[in-house]
């Protein structure tokens, strides 16, 4: 946990300058319409985004990435399976606009949170000083950039909200999940209240039973097995972050923290989406990514062109 | 009514890559009802049961606005605006329709009786963008790309419910519904939207259909408060000469926002126009 020393986060509106060139970047090469609380949290420590991002964007481009967390997305609807429809829908009143747009909330979340998940999982091993892909000439398909036309956008009630009722359902969220923040999906989920109050008072008691400790273990072992087989190379050593004038340490400690949410996390955005999607439905990606069409690797710049 | 409860009775249609959603209350002869910015259809919450007692009426959230699509990535001009609501028209089976747009929403009415003539029964514009008479200079700074990163977002919702009180009505707004008015923009992808919604407001979309104003056959009403300080009432007399045999009511002890500083007079002249016939 990161404590009295954790710095503020960078909203995913008001960065500037490289931030926010770099926000851009996510946006498109992870296909999301936000920037998730992982990248503005390492955005709030001086270079660490620039370090943490320009390590891992080659990996997050490949068809490699996106089939592993395609596999992951897989591994949690699958832990989810035997827990069941979690039933909230009959405690709230779920009129037609309201469910379109709780569906296409949860379907960006569970497109996008695999995708965190498997990166963090492996920022953390390179972290921890594991060498994550192979060195030399890599053949790798990469999938096509740009957030997918249908992709609901990333809309988020303040992490400390006016509203009494939802700051204590957050607080709740964060002690029962052992986080120090709510992650994007409940505040997400959070635009509904009357949703939100019924699903998380749903789903908090399966949080504590075996089954459900079970599964987000394996999840999170699904998450790491695959990181580890991710081609292109990731090496984070102390010399990296010297070398960028970033603070390893802090670096670490953010990583650490969300690695350590995300499974349950994604397990949470399975068992929420179990009251809108068939079972079967849950392992299968949103948005499905097209493979790039061979191009330049880099734009030209102006001296090229003339 | 709340602005849940309203939201509650929104249904939603998709529209290629886009969605919509709208309001669909009542039965009899279709009525469109359009908002601007920076609101959203609840704006009509006050029409809404008596005028749906006799009327079927359709209320959607432009693109870009409420609790329409808000991605970032589609164009939010009057002009696309009324294609949207001509495409939304064909995939809900209501061939032609009242039109009745305020504001940003009496600008995709105009567009909609010029460009697309056989979805208006009727038309009664009030309190609109027309000509050269927008956009207001506070909504043109919210579309400024610098505007939008120098103030926190708490700050700029503080300015715009203070402008809306200070300028935009004649009666006196309690805060509950200034905050139920701008409640779709109150996260901060809301105010980007919003934002967003404030970049495409161009003038020339509506200078651009000044010569087809002489060609528009629907009854046409145009309804203004006269103490509207954004949008002056001397546009509305410019639109009722423009168009022909257009009425124009203007309505005393009303600014902008007409219906809801006096929604018994705007119901009661929407209620004439609905009684008028249409040409054939």
């Amino acid at each position: 946990m990161l404590g009295q020393t954790k710095p503020a986060a960078v909203s995913m509106y008001e960065a500037t300058g490289e931030t926010a060139f770099i926000y851009h970047q996510i946006r498109q090469v992870l296909r999301a319409s936000g920037v998730s609380a992982i990248f503005r949290s390492w955005a709030g420590a001086e270079h660490v985004l620039d370090a943490m991002w320009s390590a891992l964007r080659p990996n997050l481009e490949t068809r490699a990435f996106e089939d592993a967390s395609d596999h992951v997305r897989e591994a949690a609807a699958h832990a989810a399976h035997p827990l069941g429809t979690l039933g909230a829908v009959t405690h709230f009143e779920p009129t037609e606009s309201r469910a379109f747009q709780i569906r296409a909330a949860l379907d960006l979340h569970r497109y996008l949170t695999p995708k965190l998940l498997l990166l963090a999982a492996a920022a953390r091993l390179a972290l921890d000083g594991e060498y994550i892909g192979r060195e030399g000439a890599v053949a790798t398909e990469l999938v096509e950039r740009g957030v997918p036309p249908r992709m609901y956008p990333m809309a988020l009630v303040d992490e400390r909200p006016d509203d009494k009722q939802l700051r204590d359902l957050f607080r709740d969220v964060r002690r029962t999940m052992k986080t120090t923040a709510a992650d994007d999906v409940y505040r997400s989920l959070a635009l509904w209240p009357d949703y939100f109050t019924a699903a998380w008072t749903h789903l908090r008691p399966l949080t504590r039973g075996d089954e459900f400790r079970d599964a987000v273990d394996s999840v999170r072992e699904t998450a790491r097995s695959l990181a580890r087989t991710l081609p292109l190379p990731l090496r984070l050593p102390p010399e990296y972050f010297q070398g960028r004038q970033a603070d390893m340490e802090t670096a670490a400690s953010i990583t650490a923290e969300y690695e350590d949410a995300l499974p349950g996390t994604l397990m949470n955005v399975m068992l929420f989406a179990t009251d809108w999607q068939p079972l079967d439905a849950l392992a299968r990606s949103p948005f499905a990514a097209e493979s790039r069409a061979a191009r330049r690797a880099s734009p030209r710049t102006t001296a090229e062109v003339a | 009514m709340a602005w849940r409860d309203f939201q509650a009775l929104q249904r939603v249609t998709t529209l290629g890559d886009r969605f919509v959603s709208y309001v669909d209350q009542g039965s009899g002869d279709p009525v469109v009802l359009l908002h601007g910015i920076p609101t959203w259809g609840y704006l009509w919450h006050h029409q809404l049961d008596e005028l749906s007692a006799s009327s079927r009426l359709l209320i959607p959230d432009l693109l870009g606005y409420g609790f329409s699509d808000r991605s970032d990535r589609f164009d939010r001009s009057i002009a696309q605006q009324a294609a949207m609501v001509d495409a939304w028209m064909q995939v809900i089976g209501v061939e032609q329709a009242t039109i009745v747009g305020h504001d940003v929403g009496g600008g995709v009415a105009l567009r909609l009786a010029t460009h697309f003539p056989r979805r208006v029964a009727r038309l009664c514009v009030m309190n609109s963008v027309c000509y050269d008479a927008w956009p207001t200079e506070s909504m043109w700074r919210r579309g400024l790309p610098h505007a939008a990163r120098d103030m926190s977002r708490r700050d700029k919702m503080t300015a715009m419910v203070r402008g809306l009180r200070d300028g935009a009505f004649a009666s006196a707004p309690d805060d509950d519904l200034l905050e139920s008015l701008l409640a779709p923009y109150a996260t901060a992808a809301g105010m980007h939207s919003l934002e967003r919604d404030a970049e495409s407001l161009d003038v020339n979309q509506t200078m651009e259909i000044v010569p087809l104003l002489s060609r528009i056959t629907a009854p046409t009403l145009v309804l203004w408060g006269e103490d509207d300080a954004f949008l002056p009432v001397d546009y509305a007399e410019r639109l009722a000469w423009d168009i022909p045999d257009a009425e124009l009511i203007r309505i005393k002890g009303a600014r902008h926002f007409v219906m809801l500083d006096q929604p018994d007079v705007v119901r009661g002249a929407l209620t004439q126009l609905l009684g008028v016939a249409v040409p054939v």
